[in-house]
């Protein structure tokens, strides 16, 4: 057996938190309220791994090798060097310190986000094309629909009952495929869950 | 005036991101290779400050110093956890990702029968409940719609079922119920993800017209 010890601790701890969620002992709550807190803690600082090994392991590593990919490295360090040090010397909730992180950010974010439109649109004409089966037209005419919904052109509907029971009918449809497709998930997830807690799951001795 | 001009400033470096990244119409470039290494390293930057400010500082060192001895335990979990960075040490971090995973698939549990099971059951049988207190809507209207929302709700989640039988041709096949409601659940999923790409379709049009908004106003202003 590989790590027993990370099995256990995966195991105990797993369960005595699921306990608390379904026996309201105040026992149990006094053990899952702070085992909670911790698990928070250390996925704040797993975020920290994640953001040291990003830098040291990936971009760092990258300086080393030739190729145009170095210079890019070098922005990411520097920005995440300036960022972090005025981060630091300044404190998060500094509105200078805000002002300018949300001044490469938004700009960043939203036209990402604009040129998702112009490549969304060109990719599902694409898809229009080679997938010519029953699937991709209803999707097709799914996307038409709910844009047009969307776009408000329907408003005036709230004045014609049966145009309005039309359109409340169509939005049954997504709500009850959306519906089967989280009690997929959820399904998966508990799943998954139980995999881990009772052992044959070990996704944690990498 | 320093916040006119810091102002003009920061408008000008949103309207060049703005630029760089509208760039990418013109086919992959050096330019918008540029803004996404420039996000990443400032948006790392920034998690950086908060994971240190909001949970290393007053979750660990504060209630250390105030004497809080429990604490000894995350700061050990944590310190075995930050050995992951370094690949001979590594595995002395398993424990801690143990307890991050354990714990995490207990709150998923909980989550996925609390929250989303008993959640969406109810959620598909409400139509039926409310025939007891049915105002303004006839019955039967009220049975139809319910009787939709539970057929389209379970064939979506047949269609999702791999499950089969061998036969004596030794190919896997769906009973002829499951595949009836595999096929109306394809129906489903088609018009739900057509309905989740429109509405982020629609938030992207939106962004677009923002940005566009903003190109023009930029110009206007750097003109003037």
């Amino acid at each position: 057996m590989k790590s027993p010890l990370s099995m256990l601790v995966a195991v105990l701890s797993g369960l005595l938190v699921l306990a608390g969620y379904f026996f309201p002992f105040p026992a149990l709550i006094a053990i899952r309220t702070p085992m909670l807190d911790w698990a928070v803690t250390l996925a704040g600082i797993a975020g920290l791994v994640a953001i040291i090994n990003l830098m040291v392991g990936v971009h760092l590593k990258r300086l080393r090798e030739p190729g145009s990919k170095r210079f890019f490295s070098i922005v990411v360090i520097i920005s995440f060097l300036m960022v972090a040090v005025f981060g630091f010397y300044l404190g998060p909730a500094d509105q200078k310190f805000q002002r300018v992180v949300t001044a490469i950010q938004t700009p960043i974010e939203t036209s990402l986000m604009a040129l998702l439109a112009i490549t969304l649109t060109y990719s599902s004409l694409k898809m229009l094309q080679r997938q010519r089966n029953w699937m991709g037209f209803v999707f097709f005419l799914s996307v038409i629909l709910f844009l047009v919904i969307n776009s408000g052109i329907l408003a005036f509907s709230a004045e014609i009952p049966v145009l309005q029971d039309l359109l409340s009918g169509f939005h049954q449809i997504p709500a009850a495929g959306a519906r089967g497709i989280l009690l997929g998930i959820a399904l998966g997830s508990l799943a998954a869950g139980v995999r881990i807690l009772i052992g044959s799951d070990k996704p944690y001795s990498g | 005036m320093p916040t006119l001009s810091a102002d003009l400033l920061w408008m000008f470096v949103s309207f060049i991101l703005t630029l760089m990244v509208f760039s990418y119409l013109f086919g992959d470039n050096a330019l918008f290779r540029f803004v996404p290494a420039l996000f990443i390293g400032a948006t790392t930057g920034y998690m950086f400050v908060i994971v240190v400010f909001q949970v290393v500082l007053p979750r660990l060192v504060a209630p250390i110093l105030n004497g809080s001895v429990i604490t000894l335990i995350p700061i050990i979990l944590s310190g075995l956890l930050l050995m992951k960075v370094s690949p001979k040490l590594s595995k002395f971090g398993n424990i801690s990702m143990a307890y991050l995973v354990g714990t995490g698939a207990a709150v998923a549990i909980g989550g996925a029968i609390l929250g989303t099971l008993f959640g969406q059951i109810k959620g598909t049988l409400t139509a039926f409940d409310s025939l007891q207190h049915a105002t303004g809507t006839t019955p039967l209207f009220l049975i139809l719609e319910g009787t939709f929302m539970l057929v389209g709700t379970i064939a979506t989640l047949v269609y999702f079922n791999f499950g089969a039988k061998n036969t004596a041709q030794k190919t896997a096949k769906r009973g002829w119920l499951s595949s009836a409601f595999a096929w109306i659940g394809q129906f489903f999923i088609a018009i739900t993800l057509g309905a989740v790409f429109a509405g982020v379709l629609t938030t992207a049009i939106t962004a677009l017209v923002e940005r566009s908004d903003f190109i023009l106003q930029s110009i206007n202003t750097l003109l003037r």
